[in-house]
């Protein structure tokens, strides 16, 4: 049942990518009224999918590999749903919702089912650790979604042919604006992510955590965002560069989502 | 014989300056010739229509053919030129292709900017004018306040002036990619000659914030700032006010580059690197076009520009055909109107009405009084008759009294209201 609510929201979020491309096609009312009700719709589905899993297993399903994916994806559309309440950015879901369609298919691919709670991870501090990590890695998804609309706007107008499919991009201010809100917001949580995780770690795994590739590609992408916020405040970067480093930081956040997980290295890999 | 409404005009493609300037109406001799046109014998209503594109008369009257060979020598004699002059240039539409014409026109498909917003404003304020001196009437209200309400549709259903098609609108749209809001924004006007002052004109017209006006002598950009609201900048405090500038409007040419990549590097640094749009219009330019590949610099010159305006040109000619068929069926419906109002139909329909009620009571009183003899029954349908007979006495002479002139359409509109007489146009679309 689970299984098929995931894969019906996942379907959802595909319908979702044609309705914004559609919509920063053509610029007519209809996708963009279509839009956030379909990411609502698939948004619910998803979370009582989540919820059931949650049930079916005694324990927050926060732990599999599948789990966190579906999680995460799951969280960067709610993220996206209130940031559009405030201020529609159709352009802005033509990003977010094949990103969470990924996501998602890629939780389906990996799907292993309910497994017991391994004895390592019963401590309240794990439920704290993955969703604040989780939040953080979301917000930092969207300033990735963000910065791309940014390079494609840029490119756009540098090259003086404004014509085609991306007429009704989101501007360059409003781009770069919401990306450094998304920045200092993202960081944040990463980085109380990562103090939790790393405090956690320090009693649960005894000594070997220091080396885990999880934590070292989470750390070196903590380093890129951390010198990010520092050019933006001090030396005035934005733009371009912002947006090229806000892809790198994710970049490496996906390597240390995916690549770690996948290739099962690590305490990480183990399981989670 | 049936009424008609009639155009006989000119406009940008069938005649040239020359001849439109001729028998354009100059403020103040509009009205006299409204009335001017309204004496003529055939019209019973009338309106002008006169701009800098096109001059069109506009008349109905109960005999159309009459009325457009009245108006040709109307339009000459009034400006007092030869007939023969105009008689190639003009064109005429009769009827329902009367009814198009208006609409395209007010609707901005006939301009010679399609879209462009202007030519509702004239047509409202030209239609006021006959209204005002008594010249239309409820034929030429209708028509022409339908015509605004096609315009108004086609503008919101259509992207026919969605968009820019002017430098100004043009450097506008390219804005709007890059910054959020325009009116915390400051335009730098570097040369304050007529086209750069134009496109600041129209950059203020569409909500940017504030102007700074640099020009070479000191005095003119002075003038030029007091006009657009803004602040002059002596010529030697370009490069040190540059920073200011969220938008730069190259307008003065020299041998040189005026402003170079150096000056936008310096700029930019002063700036934190927040963006900056630069528009070259000047001949030779003004802007080294190296300044492009400064990050956070968008530099578009003239030639940029008219890129953008002809592509949105055609993106309107597309829109332009949906808009066809808006105004297609919104003639269809106004017709429809204009042809219940015959006179003819309405005074038979009037009669059919009266004459049912009439057998109806009669039926039902005689039925009522049971047994009667065929000298009461007779006595009772006379009565019943001669009373419908009295009734429509008044209303079927006014009607035939005003057939054909411009009282007509109230009066067949009057009586097909007050007696409910089947409305052929059923969608109530009065608006305004």
């Amino acid at each position: 049942m689970e299984l098929t609510l995931l894969r019906t929201a996942m379907f959802l979020y595909l319908a979702a990518t044609m309705a914004a491309l559609v919509g920063i096609a053509v610029r007519r009312e209809l996708p963009q009224i279509l839009l956030p009700r379909l990411l609502l719709v698939a948004v619910l589905v998803h979370a009582v999918s989540i919820v059931l899993r949650s049930a079916a297993a005694h324990h927050l399903a926060l732990t599999t590999f599948d789990e966190t994916l579906s999680f995460l994806a799951l969280l960067l559309v709610a993220l996206f749903l209130a940031v559009q309440r405030a201020r529609p950015l159709v352009a802005l879901g033509a990003i977010v919702s094949p990103l969470a369609f990924g996501l998602s298919f890629a939780a389906d691919v990996v799907y292993e089912g309910v497994r017991p709670l391994p004895p390592v991870l019963r401590s309240p501090l794990f439920p704290v650790h993955v969703i604040l990590s989780s939040l953080g890695d979301a917000v930092l998804a969207l300033a990735f979604c963000a910065s791309l609309l940014y390079l494609l706007q840029e490119r756009r107008l540098k090259s003086r042919r404004v014509r085609g499919w991306f007429q009704h991009l989101p501007s360059l201010e409003t781009l770069d604006r919401f990306n450094y809100r998304c920045l200092v917001w993202g960081l944040t949580l990463l980085t109380l992510g990562i103090v939790t995780g790393i405090v956690w770690a320090h009693t649960a795994w005894v000594g070997i955590w220091s080396s885990d590739p999880k934590l070292v590609f989470s750390l070196a992408a903590w380093v890129v965002y951390v010198a990010l916020l520092q050019g933006r405040m001090t030396a005035g970067w934005r733009g371009r560069r912002a947006a090229t480093l806000t892809i790198a930081g994710f970049a490496l956040i996906l390597v240390s989502f995916v690549g770690v997980n996948v290739l099962g290295l690590g305490e990480h890999g183990k399981a989670f | 014989m049936e009424r008609g409404i009639v155009i006989v005009g000119l406009n940008h493609r069938t005649a040239p300056v020359e001849i439109r300037e001729r028998v354009a109406f100059s403020n103040g001799r509009l009205e006299p010739a409204l009335r001017r046109l309204v004496e003529l014998g055939d019209v019973a209503e009338g309106a002008i229509l006169s701009t800098c594109n096109r001059v069109e008369v506009i008349a109905c009257g109960a005999d159309p053919a009459a009325v457009g060979r009245a108006l040709p020598g109307f339009l000459a004699a009034v400006h007092g030129v030869p007939d023969a002059l105009l008689a190639e240039h003009l064109y005429a539409f009769n009827g329902r292709e009367a009814v198009r014409h208006l609409f395209r026109v007010a609707a901005s498909l006939d301009s010679m900017v399609v879209g462009e917003p202007q030519i509702l404003g004239q047509l409202k304020e030209q239609y006021a004018a006959a209204a005002a001196t008594g010249a239309s009437g409820q034929v030429l209200h209708r028509c022409f306040h339908k015509s605004f309400s096609v315009a108004k549709k086609i503008r919101r259903e259509t992207g026919i002036a969605e968009k820019a098609v002017s430098i100004g609108s043009a450097a506008v749209e390219l804005a709007r990619g890059i910054f959020d809001s325009l009116a915390d924004k400051t335009a730098m006007l570097v040369g304050a000659g007529a086209m750069g002052e134009l496109t600041a004109r129209q950059l203020l017209g569409h909500g940017i914030g504030s102007v700074m006006v640099a020009n070479r002598t000191f005095d003119r950009a002075v003038d030029v700032a007091r006009e657009l609201d803004g602040m002059p900048v002596p010529w030697e405090q370009l490069a040190k006010t540059l920073p200011l500038a969220d938008l730069v409007i190259g307008a003065a040419s020299g041998d040189d580059y005026l402003l170079g990549a150096a000056v936008f590097d310096e700029a930019l640094r002063e700036r934190r690197r927040r963006p900056m749009f630069v528009i070259d219009l000047a001949v030779p330019r003004s802007v080294d076009p190296a300044v492009n590949a400064l990050d956070g610099v968008y530099l578009y010159d003239i030639d940029d520009l008219e890129g953008v305006i002809a592509d949105n040109r055609g993106a309107r000619a597309r829109e332009a055909a949906k808009a066809e068929t808006i105004v297609e069926a919104e003639v269809e419906a106004f017709w429809r109107w204009f042809t219940s109002l015959d006179t003819v139909p309405t005074i038979v329909a009037l009669r059919e009405k009266l004459e049912t009620i009439r057998r109806r009571e009669l039926e039902r009183t005689l039925a009522a009084l049971g047994d009667v003899d065929p000298r009461q029954r007779e006595a009772v349908e006379r009565l019943s008759a001669t009373i419908v007979n009295k009734i429509l006495h008044g209303p079927l002479t006014a009607l035939r009294r005003h057939q054909g002139d411009r009282e007509q359409a109230f009066y067949v509109e009057a009586a097909r209201r007050l007696f409910r007489l089947a409305d052929p146009t059923a969608e109530d679309d009065e608006e305004e």
